[in-house]
């Protein structure tokens, strides 16, 4: 799939037609321009070919000049069919093509398939042939290729001061560094880059270092992933990073590790771990695996937990300490590191019950258990660790230790000394954004002005910038030349799917320009190419293709295995730092600032997608905003705990400020401070589960300068960074916690968009929760809770027929509403697994990337506008006893993903006026966009509150004018709509104004595998489409497979198999609208043991409890489900809730 | 004077005035309903780049329909073929007529050529040809009989009713397949048609959607 094209120079028409993909240089037709056509598109296009970037732009370009002919009268428009001039090879027009590429992460890429329609990129989804991840991905990855079209974006190279700089400029700019720096060996030259795996990068910086042995290379993330490494590296001696086979792990215990949904390997994590939670019936129900965290903030890891303890990070390695000797100790390991341990861990202030039955339980399955520490924790944290799961026999099982590459670049503050010493005479930054998110102390951005020249690349105008002396402006991953490596090692291209849109370049362009080679027309291709060859030894163009087709090199991964040190108790209790352990106690006076990269911007990369900023996040379910977690404790301190009603001084009452107030969140805003005078301000949120003295913050916010996003038009403080910045908490000794800090309370508030107001189930049968053990016993004690228990039997007479009789003929539950006939031969249902879905976020983002929903900014979202068709509700729980008006300090939680349930009796079809949402023969609730006039009545009408209206045109509109209206700027008129146009998916509506939407199963890929089919079957009866032809976007994307979809008039098919299972049901299955999504009641799998056992999940407790089933109970309900004897006392018996957590402060 | 006009005559202009009202709201509602087109697009006979004739092309020169829409069997589309494609026989026959200059030129400018669109869905419409030409829908049904148009012109609605009409009873126009780019192919008489479509929608299970969401996504 070698790529080789040349570029046609531009015709009369395309020089016509709008200019925004080309540069000013050549609108004046600039004698450089032509000069340096070449190197203008240097990389290696999608295959596409030549029908590419230019084709399409071409098309577009020709179709908005004949608009202009066509609309001026009341004549039917003309239009314009524009073929080919040559018709290109593999381009069908109409159908997507599929490329495999990797999505570059510091510490590991992502495999994915890219599908383009015409040459341009529509959507990322997971590659299956990478198969630890099994074709998913995360949400970042989702939402990267709306960066691709972001307007904000650098095109073109900038001098200092903005002036753009000519490619010409740019080229003469790194020869003559090159020229410089090779004479005098490197001497005075510093980069400073971003950890990357590509090993292309790796060869380019060591010939580099070859011919400029004194340049200084240094590599710098902000969320960085080299505790782990280094403690490894001091025990062992080399490079080796560990790699977690969570699906042989039967106990996990997580120490302050976010391990399932942050981290540069949380796919493998997840996946493995779905697979061992994963049950298929109640025989398999003992086999579940436990989940034991200790952690200082609420982490969808910790949510996940079926014991939970809350510790103050910096309380952390005392407790780790504690809890490996126990281990060690149970497991009977080395008995004298077990009492170093012990003595280190003198100072932790938890349960020792706690401590002991959780290491009793690892110890008892050794060689099925795991140990996973934060990234952010010590050194010494993970050598012990080490330990722990060297006694648990973890090695080989449920960890591996990976042999990483030798990385000889210093670390940031190395390079920020030679800076102040003034050493460095050129600073070349590739990649990052050092001056916002270098940590405060080192003071980089004062540092780099040292430096004679900065030169730096960057995607963006950003902070660092601001400071260099020439911006190369970068190229998106999805358009250039590259390679990388999983993070098991795994070796995987990095293909161009379309020309540079703009000016750009990538990394490896820059290096090998610095080295004195810059590349041609081919981008790095041949680089790549020769890589891959030193890499398998394989030359010939065949494996090459192969290798891009299929996307990933699996048997080319990092070796494993990690000599064990032969020293006793592997030398650790030597290496270890006491003063890491010593464990601070904090207080309301001294508190404890946790700083973790953000659901949103991450580290404040993604600080202007849209999609990720609106996003909620899966445990506050805040958007566009980073704010203040504070426990419900602290809240109580800061006396910001909502309460109804308030009264002042002078006797008049008042809605509390801290609460929600028209369904907007008024938080009060705070002001932090730590010893060394520094401060940040920002809103208060108060967050259940946090460890009493942590406050959490998130970074990436706050940003001084970047693009319209991450500067919200509408935001109060109009031109600054949307939310606030916590890099000044940032220390280079430590950089994701902070201690001795304090809060007050300031007199203003602050406006948060938080999409989810009320976080309790109020005891009701929505999510449906049991212990493992219970559901062992008692398989059907779903059927038992709900309205529909008590209530005449949903299918009357139908109810003993199988699903797939009952999902098509049937009497319809005796309705009045003339019901839809299902008789097409396939008929759609969806399920989804409570008991394994994590929370992370990829399926709203994948949904809003293959269904074109738009952004609407936070104003929008403030009315509680939202236009997510996927909705992750977040439930907190407490038990009954808990008082009904306090913020729970402890509680489980319990997430489900909601979406249109495709009601087969839809109560929105019912009052539709129009009849634009009616049922179709195959089970979809289908909206006609074009016959909706927006009443709203079926929103209305929702049971679940899951459709969406387009109350603006949020796609024409541009954002911060949609009040404006038709006098507001025509968005589809700027230049920007016609990058962010690129990324909508052709085989969806994009809808407009006074329409209703939400989830249409993916209509459309359901429409599309049916067509593929009938082209297959031609003249034969072989129409059926396949189970597992048809995944929808969520589906696919989801890290533990919780989400099933397929034919449920199949009995064969996967979802009916999921359907069959005794843990299904609907939601609100009493309304008698019979949801074709329904769900598998979530389990626990709790330790009888452990002091915070309880008998029954919170939320279940909290059910029983109001359903006044813990009374005594069994009459007057209908036969389904409760005819059967009950097999278990416990499910309707009084809930034996032990009170949770034991106080740790 | 006795009253030259009888009471009545006051009312007269009136009634009058009502009547010639209604005659003329009825006649030209009864001309817009009966004697205008269905559908306006209709007739539409653009003036095309080049004179391209499919009479020629396929009734004379027996070109199959898949000589130039390539991908009519293969994508929602059925493409308008790139000058590439023309130039394959036009690069020796009339290789320098005056009239295939536009061709020439898209070919040796890298520009395409502006045909006009005839055939036109709405763009909420996901019309599919591969899903009909590979399930024994002929061109003709849609687009009218092509083969024999010198110059091409909208031969039939494409209303939805137009769709429904097919989609309600498939037996009265589903084909052979290998018919199915044979434009001048007739069933021998209405039964033959019916028996015949009537088995092919039992063989081949035949089922094609009458829901929205068969065609609005």
């Amino acid at each position: 799939m070698k790529r080789k094209f040349h570029h046609p120079e531009p015709t009369e028409r395309e020089l016509s037609g709008p200019r925004y993909w080309r540069s000013p240089d050549e609108l004046a037709n600039a004698p450089e321009f032509k000069e340096t056509l070449e190197r203008e598109f240097p990389e290696g296009a999608s295959e596409a070919s030549e029908q590419d970037r230019r084709q399409f732009l071409k098309l577009m370009g020709a179709s908005a000049a004949f608009a202009g002919i066509g609309l001026t009268g009341c004549r039917m428009p003309r239009r314009y069919v524009l073929p080919y001039s040559q018709q290109p090879e593999r381009i069908i027009p109409g159908v997507p093509i599929y490329y495999a590429t990797s999505f570059p992460g510091a510490y590991g890429s992502t495999p994915i398939i890219v599908e383009t329609h015409d040459a341009r990129p529509t959507k990322i989804e997971g590659n299956p042939s990478y198969l630890a991840y099994g074709g998913t991905t995360d949400g970042f990855a989702q939402a990267s290729i709306l960066d691709l079209y972001d307007p904000d974006r650098l095109q073109v190279s900038v001098k200092k001061g903005g002036a753009p700089a000519s490619d010409a400029e740019v080229a003469t700019a790194l020869a003559n560094l090159s020229k410089k720096f090779s004479g005098n060996k490197g001497s005075g030259l510093a980069l400073l880059l971003q950890p990357s795996t590509s090993p292309t990068r790796a060869r380019l910086l060591a010939d580099l270092k070859k011919s400029m042995p004194e340049m200084v290379v240094a590599e710098y993330e902000p969320v960085a992933y080299s505790n782990p490494v280094k403690a490894l590296t001091a025990i062992s001696g080399s490079t080796h990073r560990p790699l977690y086979h969570t699906k042989n792990a039967k106990r996990v215990l997580t120490l302050d590790s976010d391990f399932l949904s942050s981290g540069p390997d949380q796919l493998r994590n997840s996946r493995g771990f779905g697979k061992a939670r994963a049950v298929k019936d109640a025989h398999e129900a003992s086999k579940m695996n436990r989940l034991y965290s200790v952690e200082s903030t609420m982490s969808l890891t910790g949510a996940m937990a079926d014991h939970r303890l809350r510790a103050s990070t910096s309380q952390m390695p005392a407790v780790a300490a504690l809890l490996g000797a126990a281990i060690i100790e149970q497991a009977h390991g080395d008995a004298a590191l077990a009492a170093a341990l012990k003595e280190l861990g003198k100072g932790a202030q938890v349960d020792q019950k706690w401590i002991d039955e959780c290491a009793a339980d690892l110890a008892s399955h050794k060689g099925e258990s795991l140990v996973v520490a934060g990234e952010h924790l010590p050194v010494g944290v993970h050598m012990l660790v080490y330990a722990v799961n060297a006694a648990l026999g973890a090695e080989g099982h449920t960890v591996e230790y990976k042999q990483l590459p030798e990385n000889t670049a210093v670390e940031l503050p190395a390079l920020v000394e030679k800076l102040n010493t003034g050493e460095v005479d050129t600073l070349v930054v590739i990649g990052g954004n050092p001056a916002y998110d270098a940590p405060a102390d080192l003071k980089f951005a004062e540092a780099a002005a040292k430096a004679k020249t900065v030169v730096y690349h960057s995607y963006y105008d950003d902070e660092t910038a601001e400071l260099a002396d020439l911006t190369v402006a970068a190229s998106h991953y999805l358009e250039t030349w590259g390679d990388g490596r999983a993070f098991c090692g795994a070796y995987m291209p990095v293909q161009p799917m379309i020309l540079p849109l703009f000016k750009t370049q990538s990394e490896l362009e820059v290096l090998s320009a610095l080295g004195g080679k810059p590349l041609g027309e081919d981008g790095a291709y041949e680089l790549v190419r020769a890589t891959y060859t030193e890499f398998t030894g394989k030359k010939d163009d065949i494996s090459f293709n192969e290798w891009l087709t299929i996307g990933v090199d699996e048997p080319d991964s990092y070796k494993a295995g990690m000599p064990t040190p032969k020293m006793a108790s592997f030398g650790i209790p030597q290496k270890l730092d006491k003063a890491e352990f010593k464990a601070p106690a904090l207080s309301e006076n001294s508190l404890e600032f946790r700083i973790l990269p953000s659901t949103h911007a991450y580290d404040g990369r993604y600080n202007n997608n849209g999609w990720l900023m609106e996003c909620p996040d899966p445990m506050t379910k805040i958007t566009w905003d980073n704010v203040v977690s504070v426990s419900p404790k602290m809240a109580k301190v800061l006396d910001i705990t909502p309460k109804p009603i308030r009264m002042d001084e002078m006797g008049q009452l008042h809605m509390n400020d801290n609460t929600f107030k028209l369904g907007r969140e008024i938080a009060h805003m705070a002001k932090l401070s730590l010893p060394d005078g520094t401060t940040i301000e920002g809103p208060l949120h108060i967050q259940p589960g946090l460890a009493d003295y942590t406050v959490v913050l998130t970074l990436g916010f706050g940003r001084r300068k970047t693009g319209r996003v991450g500067t919200a038009i509408h935001y109060p403080k109009e031109g600054k960074g949307i939310g606030f910045d916590v890099y000044p908490f940032v220390k280079s000794s430590s950089p994701s916690v902070a201690t001795g800090g304090t809060i007050t309370v300031l007199d203003e508030t602050f406006q948060v968009a938080n999409t989810q107001e009320h976080w309790s189930m109020e005891g009701r049968a929505i999510i449906r929760e049991a212990n493992n053990t219970e559901y062992e016993s008692n398989p059907e004690f779903v059927k038992a809770m709900g309205m529909e228990a008590h209530s005449p039997p949903v299918l009357g007479t139908a109810r003993k027929e199988p699903l797939s009789e009952v999902s098509t003929d049937i009497p319809r539950g005796g309705s009045l509403y003339d019901t839809p006939a299902f008789t097409d031969r396939q008929q759609w249902g969806m399920n989804i697994d409570l008991n394994t879905c994590t929370a992370c976020n990829a399926c709203v983002l994948a949904c809003q990337s293959e269904n074109n929903i738009p952004v609407i900014g936070k104003d929008q979202v403030l009315r509680g506008r939202e236009m997510h068709w996927i909705r992750l509700d977040r439930y907190y729980s407490a038990g009954p006893d808990s008082s009904t008006t306090e913020i729970p300090e402890d509680p489980q939680v319990s997430f489900m993903s909601m979406a249109c349930q495709h009601c087969e009796l839809a109560p929105c079809e019912q009052v539709c006026p129009v009849n634009a949402t009616v049922h179709d023969d195959q089970g979809l609730n289908v909206m006609a966009y074009n016959r909706c006039v927006g009443t709203r009545y079926c929103a209305n009408n929702c049971p679940y509150k899951v459709r969406r209206f387009n109350f603006f045109d949020y796609n024409k509109r541009e954002r911060g004018e949609f009040y404006k209206g038709p006098l507001g700027t025509n968005y589809d008129k700027t230049e920007a709509s016609q990058l962010t146009r690129m990324q909508k998916n052709p085989d969806v509506t994009v809808r407009m104004r006074g329409v209703m939407e939400k989830c249409t199963y993916c209509v459309q890929r359901i429409e599309e595998a049916k067509i593929n089919q009938l082209v297959k079957a031609k003249n034969t009866n072989n129409v059926e489409v396949p189970d597992g032809t048809i995944k929808t976007a969520c589906q696919q994307v989801c890290p533990t497979d919780a989400i099933t979809f397929g034919d449920i008039t199949d009995t064969t098919t996967e979802v009916y198999q999921a359907k069959e299972s005794d843990r299904n049901y609907s939601v609100l299955g009493y309304l008698n609208i019979r949801p074709r999504t329904t769900y598998l009641a979530k389990l626990r799998n709790p330790n009888p043991k452990m002091p915070d056992y309880t008998a029954q999940p919170l939320t279940r407790a909290e059910y029983e409890a109001k359903s006044g089933h813990a009374a005594g109970h069994g009459e007057g309900h209908g036969d389904n489900g409760h005819g059967e004897p009950h097999a278990s006392t416990e499910s309707h018996g009084a809930p034996t809730h032990a009170e949770a957590t034991p106080e740790h402060h | 004077m006795a009253n030259v006009f009888p009471k009545w005559a006051n009312l007269a202009p009136v009634k009058v005035l009502i009547g010639l009202t209604l005659i003329l709201g009825t006649v030209v509602a009864g001309v817009t309903y009966y004697a205008t087109p269905k559908y306006l697009r209709v007739g539409y006979q653009p003036v095309q780049p080049v004179a391209f004739d499919h009479s020629l092309h396929v009734t004379q020169l027996g070109m199959d329909c898949r000589y130039c829409h390539t991908f009519v069997d293969r994508s929602e589309h059925s493409n308008v073929p790139a000058a590439s494609v023309c130039m394959n026989c036009h690069n020796q026959v009339l290789a320098n007529d005056a009239k295939l200059a536009p061709i020439r030129d898209s070919y040796n400018s890298g520009e395409p050529v502006p045909w006009v669109k005839i055939h036109n869905t709405p763009d909420y419409v996901y019309f599919n040809h591969s899903a009909h030409v590979n399930r024994g829908v002929s061109c003709v049904h849609c687009h009218g009989q092509i083969n024999e148009m010198e110059t091409v012109y909208h031969a039939k609605p494409l209303s939805m009713a137009m769709c429904l009409e097919c989609h309600r009873n498939p037996e009265n126009f589903i084909r052979p397949l290998d018919k199915v780019y044979d434009l001048t192919w007739k069933p021998e008489s209405k039964q033959a048609q019916l028996e015949m479509g009537e088995t092919f929608v039992h063989d081949w299970d035949v089922n094609p959607p009458q829901s929205c969401s068969g065609c609005h996504r």
